[in-house]
């Protein structure tokens, strides 16, 4: 029988996309016989986290403390270890955020276990648990298995598995980690927090229009926006788009950003590294407007527009108002 | 405050744009199919701490496991304003990241007492994966991850700005801590080398490096140490799409690839 353990991700009441993708697959790999965990810390969340029943699982352990009411390193590792340690697991699978690839690393160095982060996917074989990373430029799958019988720590990668379908008539009672926190680990703090509102649904969007560095100025973005408007598509854009303030952090697609499977994508002025890639190479159709022939998107491109998207642009907006 | 810091930097498969197969028949990596380069978030670390002791002073010493492949990142950090460096005689093409965080929390320890550690979070691909989480763990630390720029340092306290999923949050930290810097440096460059003449590089490539064996960091076996293994590699076949040159001049062109584009949308 074995014992999957979920960490789930709870933002503002509600549980992240990619926790409960990880019920998912916690659920296929514990089997009938087998019981998932879900667990969670944080403040203020018992309500939420009693939810995670209908998601799929066995049993719910939340530890809900004023001490956790922002994200930090320390506390968090601190609280999750113990509890790793006292249920131990077989697996423990974690959500690939900034937040869940931090504490699955923290999680397996205090508990001294095996850890794969960004994996695509977790296995049981003869052999045992199996964590699978598609890596060096998506050309490699490298499986990584836990030293003797250790526990394997994985935090899966966006798009891993499908989110179960909530069963409102499954519920249960949640189970109160007890938090005994070292004063002295408490003493560091989230001092402040802009997190952007959520006015994109870039991962229902039929039809994205994505901007990177290439469009050259918040002016420029116009473009974008001018070209999205005719399509009817949502707006997304590179990491340097949003570092340099052209656009809100909810518009960021790749690794710190949304990932997503549109039919159509269509690339302006991004150059293609993989932190943008691995969050849009599935898209149905892709189109790549750039200047630089020789630039990566191109080799994931279905459409390849070798020129200056100033004048590209224009010329598409034009003929799709047609 | 001055300010001491240590900066953890790897030597790591430069992942970008690979041609051709990486892999032989073994399923291990073929050796000259893949290039070594200074993993550019451990610069970015660096820049970040050199940045640190310009404003307040202090010193910065360079740590890496294992002898250089390619790339010398020992001498890069001290052309860029490194004062010190120090190298873990280990193999870490061996070792996973939890083994080597306890041999580099021990040449941590072996520097004195820095107040911050820094190092890259990890890139999406290849394999350096929060080196820094583990080793903040194994020191008993804070840590903070994705870090994007450090703010203040001073009073026992640094404070620094993390990127978070769809924003930003400013983080007290106690020191010590270990902080895992993250991309947004790349885009103010790190610092160049310094501008100092051939002679000065010259000398400093006769410089020896000091250099520790992992029983004088309290490891006796550092294969011991190991949790995470590699099972086993595959090759991922190559995606096969159809694709076309549309020339940006002709409008008719383009017309005609919005309308096999939009077909069924």
């Amino acid at each position: 029988m074995a014992k999957i353990a979920v960490f789930a991700e709870i933002e503002d009441g509600v549980v992240h996309d990619i926790s409960l993708q990880c019920l998912t697959q916690a659920r296929a790999l514990a089997g009938a016989d087998g019981r998932v965990l879900a667990v969670t810390a944080g403040a203020g969340i018992s309500e939420a986290a009693a939810r995670l029943f209908g998601y799929g699982a066995d049993e719910v352990h939340v530890a809900d403390d004023k001490t956790l009411s922002g994200y930090l390193s320390r506390p968090f590792r601190t609280v999750l270890a113990d509890w790793i340690a006292e249920q131990s697991p077989a697996v423990a699978l974690f959500p690939a955020t900034t937040l869940g690839l931090d504490l699955a690393a923290s999680v397996a160095g205090a508990r001294k276990c095996a850890c794969a982060l960004y994996a695509d996917d977790v296995l049981r074989r003869a052999e045992g648990w199996l964590a699978k990373r598609i890596e060096f430029d998506r050309k490699v799958a490298t499986y990584f298995s836990p030293a003797g019988d250790l526990a394997l720590v994985a935090a899966l990668r966006d798009g891993a598995a499908e989110p179960p379908a909530f069963e409102a008539g499954r519920t249960g009672a949640v189970t109160a980690i007890e938090v005994a926190l070292d004063p002295q680990a408490m003493t560091a703090k989230v001092v402040q927090r802009e997190v952007a509102r959520k006015t994109v649904n870039l991962k229902g969007a039929k039809i994205i229009v994505a901007g990177g560095a290439g469009v050259g100025s918040r002016e420029n973005f116009r473009l974008i926006r001018d070209l999205a408007a005719v399509l009817g598509a949502e707006i997304g854009a590179t990491r340097a788009v949003v570092d340099a303030g052209w656009l809100p952090p909810d518009h960021q697609i790749g690794q710190t950003g949304a990932t997503v499977r549109p039919e159509v994508y269509i690339a302006c002025g991004i150059s293609g590294a993989v932190q943008h890639r691995v969050g849009m190479m599935d898209s149905g159709k892709i189109v790549a407007i750039n200047t630089d022939p020789n630039a990566p998107i191109f080799k994931i491109a279905h459409y390849r527009v070798v020129g200056d998207l100033k004048v590209v642009l224009p010329k598409l907006i034009e003929a799709l108002k047609e | 405050m001055a300010c001491h810091c240590v900066v953890i930097v790897r030597e790591a498969w430069d992942t970008r744009d690979l041609v051709g197969p990486i892999l032989d028949e073994t399923g291990n990596i073929k050796p000259g199919a893949l290039q070594t380069r200074f993993e550019p978030e451990d610069l970015n670390a660096l820049e970040a701490a050199l940045r640190i002791k310009d404003a307040q002073g202090g010193k910065v010493a360079a740590v890496t496991v294992g002898a250089p492949r390619g790339v010398e990142v020992l001498r890069e950090c001290l052309y860029r304003g490194a004062d010190e460096a120090f190298q873990v005689d280990a193999d870490p093409s061996t070792l996973d990241d939890r083994a080597l965080s306890v041999l580099l929390a021990g040449a941590v320890r072996k520097l004195g007492a820095p107040d911050l550690v820094l190092t890259g979070t990890s890139v999406v691909d290849g394999e350096n994966a929060l080196l820094g989480a583990l080793l903040a763990a194994e020191l008993g630390w804070d840590h903070v991850a994705w870090v994007d720029a450090v703010e203040s340092v001073g009073g026992g306290r640094a404070v620094v700005k993390r990127a978070i999923e769809m924003g930003y949050e400013t983080v007290e930290t106690l020191l010590p801590s270990v902080l895992s810097v993250g991309v947004a440096l790349l885009e103010d460059d790190p610092r160049a080398p310094r501008p100092a003449k051939a002679m000065l590089k010259l000398k400093m490539k006769k410089v020896p490096i000091p250099a520790a064996a992992p029983s004088e960091l309290g490891v006796a076996d550092p294969m011991a140490l190991v949790t995470t293994r590699v099972a086993r590699r595959e090759a991922v076949p190559a995606r096969v799409i159809e694709s076309r040159t549309v020339d940006a001049g002709d409008t008719a062109a383009l017309k005609a690839m919005m309308a096999e584009v939009l077909k069924g949308t």
